[in-house]
């Protein structure tokens, strides 16, 4: 007993100075790799798998099947339909989201009476879950009793009622404004912090060589702002790129696929039909626009800061 | 009932045996042993369930309803009835949560365990669940003469590929609401045809009356599917040929059925718009505010109506089988949920006995009283109790007697999809026989 605690007692000091200081880092790295590895890499690797297999939980398929669902997704209008309502949705609502949120930015900035309340109170839509804003927009654009037909219709812009929601030419729209209003102050308070990192001495030098408000704001305020103006838009792009709740309470897609998203789509081959296999192809394809998207951002933001410097 | 009694209860002897043995004794010496030695394989298993000194355990699963009580207590109610079986009751979620519930029970079917041994499915699960080998068929234990107890559309629902593979349970489908003092001024008589139901519509909204002549539900939704189904066979077309694998959806029959909703809309104008963008709710909420002359809905609408905290209409609503087309039959697309035996249950002839019993003349009954749900056997629609408390629900025989099935396909999860997808951009855009083409060429392709 002595003998093996002496021996394990010289034995650790010793092992930890055999090991180099590299792997030792290694070593203490691993829990946080493999708990990062067991819910963020294997799914995604087990998705893209799950692409190339007719797994069906209906057939009781599941075989290696190489780049068929790939070949039947480029031939699927039903997919492309939805790829460019989300690229649309996406598109839209983050540079609506954007330009409102830089506006409300700015003001916020700014010291006013009460700002520290209209700060707080700018949040609440924000915090609100999607799927109560998603009835409340439902209601409020009702063909028959909604708020948004009455005020049309008694301002003399409409001449009958508009049923939003059952139209192809409006469904989207409403989708869009729906999330506008929502997400607009998460925006706005990404960029408030960016405006604040902007520092005041510039802009007061800027105030005494005579520059106006709108000179400041687009020769300071907007450059120096723009890495963060990026990111944010990124962070939006990419969040909007999934949007699911808004469509799944308000259209469920219609009317005639008008409103079909991918995100929608992937729900409805996974889990109504229960192909694994090609709901997988599809949500990898999401996975593949979103990575685009997100390079795109990267890219550009890259060159941005490499010009500054 | 010979037939299903032999499985049952020669099964289940070896149980019974042990369990009350007191009380069977004399049968030990004679016919018990005989029985025990010609069983085989399940005298194995009664032996060994004998030893626990317990009933055999199966269990069952349903998406859960509400009522007076709840299926638990329907299971407790079995438990105690008798003592060879003993049921473990699976709640799955509500009949709202429908892909859920389906959900639920694929993953536990698939898994081939044998658990849950007796489930309640959607009718739409049906041909899905046979095709792939998860539902036992019921043939041997349910002869034809046992099956003209039920509705022959539940019926026709429940067989795929020529088997019965679901026993009927309880069932809904969709119906023609009528406003009785509206009708009463512009014509006097239920309108049995679609043109002549579209001329009072058009009528009564005319007068202003009603702001809505005929109101039903056209968003791209399961509910678009269950209307199209009804005027489609009302004008004796059909989404798929008989033996389901190709569409018949471009047909002139079905052409001319969505012609005329997408009518409703744009020609005649008896439909709202927003019909385009309403499922049931919807729908349902300007007919019980009084705005509406006719309606297609399910039968949970009729409470509502005369429901006076709800309603403007207490009183004032009947309920008809919905119009037909000239030389069609009027048609109502079934729903309700029907009964299944796990095919991989290791308690056959007990899952059998509980699908007995649950479907039973006695059990439907109860749930007809208890839970407001119509019983798939006529008979008792002539019941004098549920005639009494149920007024509504007796009236609904002959609505139930057209009662179709939606297509019976194993793929009807995809085909559903396209349906809808289909259908909604007919009604949309009103290039009806172009979007019916693109449609059937769609079908096929999943069905083929």
């Amino acid at each position: 007993m002595t003998a093996a605690a002496t021996v394990s007692g010289i034995g650790r000091p010793r092992l930890g100075k055999a090991l180099p200081s590299a792997l030792w880092a290694l070593l203490l790295l691993t829990p946080a790799f493999v708990s990062l590895a067991s819910v963020s890499f294997y799914p995604i690797i087990n998705g893209l798998y799950l692409s190339l297999t007719n797994t069906s939980l209906i057939t009781q398929e599941n075989e290696f099947s190489g780049f068929a669902n790939y070949v039947q997704l480029w031939g699927d209008a039903q997919f492309w339909n939805a790829w460019w309502h989300t690229m649309w949705f996406t598109a839209a609502s983050t540079i609506l989201e954007t330009v409102i949120g830089l506006g409300m930015a700015l003001i916020l900035c700014e010291a006013f009476k009460g700002r520290g309340l209209v700060r707080a109170a700018m949040l609440v839509p924000w915090a609100m879950p999607t799927v109560v804003t998603s009835k409340m927009f439902g209601w409020l654009f009702d063909g028959q009793n909604g708020i948004i037909n009455y005020i049309l219709l008694h301002a003399g812009l409409i001449d009958q009622k508009v049923n939003w929601y059952g139209s192809p030419d409006t469904a989207m729209t409403t989708i869009i404004i729906a999330d506008v209003w929502k997400t607009t102050p998460f925006m706005a308070l990404l960029l408030l912090t960016g405006l604040q990192t902007v520092p005041n001495s510039l802009i007061e030098a800027a105030r005494m060589d005579g520059a106006k408000g709108w000179i400041t704001f687009w020769y300071i305020r907007l450059p120096l702002l723009m890495p963060t103006l990026l990111i944010a838009g990124l962070f939006r792009a990419l969040d909007a790129f999934r949007v699911f709740d808004l469509v799944y309470v308000l259209t469920g897609g219609g009317p005639a696929d008008s409103t079909e998203t991918l995100s929608t789509l992937s729900y409805k081959v996974l889990f109504s039909t229960l192909q694994f296999g090609y709901g997988s192809a599809v949500s990898t394809a999401m996975f593949v626009t979103e990575g685009i998207i997100a390079l795109a951002f990267c890219l550009y933001l890259i060159r941005q800061i490499r010009r500054a410097q | 009932m010979t037939d299903i009694k032999k499985g049952p209860v020669s099964g289940s002897k070896p149980v019974a045996h042990v369990t009350i043995a007191d009380r069977r004794q004399f049968l030990i010496g004679s016919a018990g042993l005989l029985g025990a030695a010609t069983l085989g394989l399940s005298t194995g298993l009664g032996v060994r369930r004998a030893r626990a000194q317990s009933r055999a355990e199966i269990s069952f699963a349903s998406a859960a309803f509400f009522g007076k009580e709840t299926f638990g207590d329907l299971i407790k109610a079995f438990n105690e009835s008798q003592d060879r079986i003993l049921v473990k009751n699976i709640e799955l979620p509500p009949p709202s949560s429908s892909t859920e519930v389906y959900q639920g029970l694929v993953q536990q079917l698939a898994r081939r365990t044998g658990t849950p041994d007796v489930f309640s499915q959607d009718v739409i699960w049906i041909a899905g669940f046979a095709a792939a080998g998860w539902a036992l068929p019921l043939d041997e234990y349910f002869p034809a003469d046992k099956r003209s107890a039920y509705f022959s559309g539940t019926l026709n629902a429940c067989t795929y590929d020529g088997k019965l593979t679901a026993l009927p349970w309880f069932m809904d489908s969709g119906m023609f609401y009528y406003r009785k003092d509206m009708l009463e001024k512009h014509g006097g008589k239920v309108p049995e045809n679609w043109a002549d139901m579209a001329t009072i519509a058009a009528a009564a909204q005319k007068a202003g009356d009603v702001d809505f002549g005929y109101l039903w539900q056209g968003k791209q939704a399961e509910v678009l599917v269950c209307d199209a189904v009804e005027i489609i066979t009302s004008n004796n077309g059909a989404i798929l040929a008989p033996d389901g694998k190709s569409s018949l959806i471009n047909q002139k029959a079905a052409v001319d059925a969505i012609q005329f909703l997408h009518d409703t809309v744009n020609g005649t104008k008896i439909s709202p718009q927003d019909v385009l963008s309403w499922d049931e709710e919807p729908s349902r909420q300007p007919f019980t505010s009084g705005k509406a002359m006719f309606m297609r809905n399910w039968s949970y609408v009729y409470p509502i109506a005369q429901d006076a905290k709800a309603s403007q209409v207490v009183d004032k609503v009947g309920v008809a089988p919905l119009p037909a087309f000239p030389g069609g039959k009027s048609s109502a697309c079934l729903g309700g949920y029907q009964l299944g035996v796990n095919a991989n249950s290791k308690q056959r002839e007990a899952a059998i006995e509980l699908l007995t019993w649950l479907s039973s003349t006695e059990t439907q009954h109860r749930i007809a009283l208890n839970f407001g749900l119509a019983p798939t056997r006529p008979a008792l629609f002539q019941d004098e109790k549920i005639k009494t408390e149920q007024p509504f629900m007796a009236s609904l025989e002959k609505v139930f007697t057209g009662a179709t099935a939606r297509p019976i396909t194993p793929e009807y999860a995809k085909v559903t999809l396209a349906l809808q997808s289909g259908i909604s951009k007919a009604l949309v855009s009103g290039n009806v026989q172009a979007e019916m083409d693109a449609l059937a060429a769609q079908i096929d392709q999943i069905v083929g």
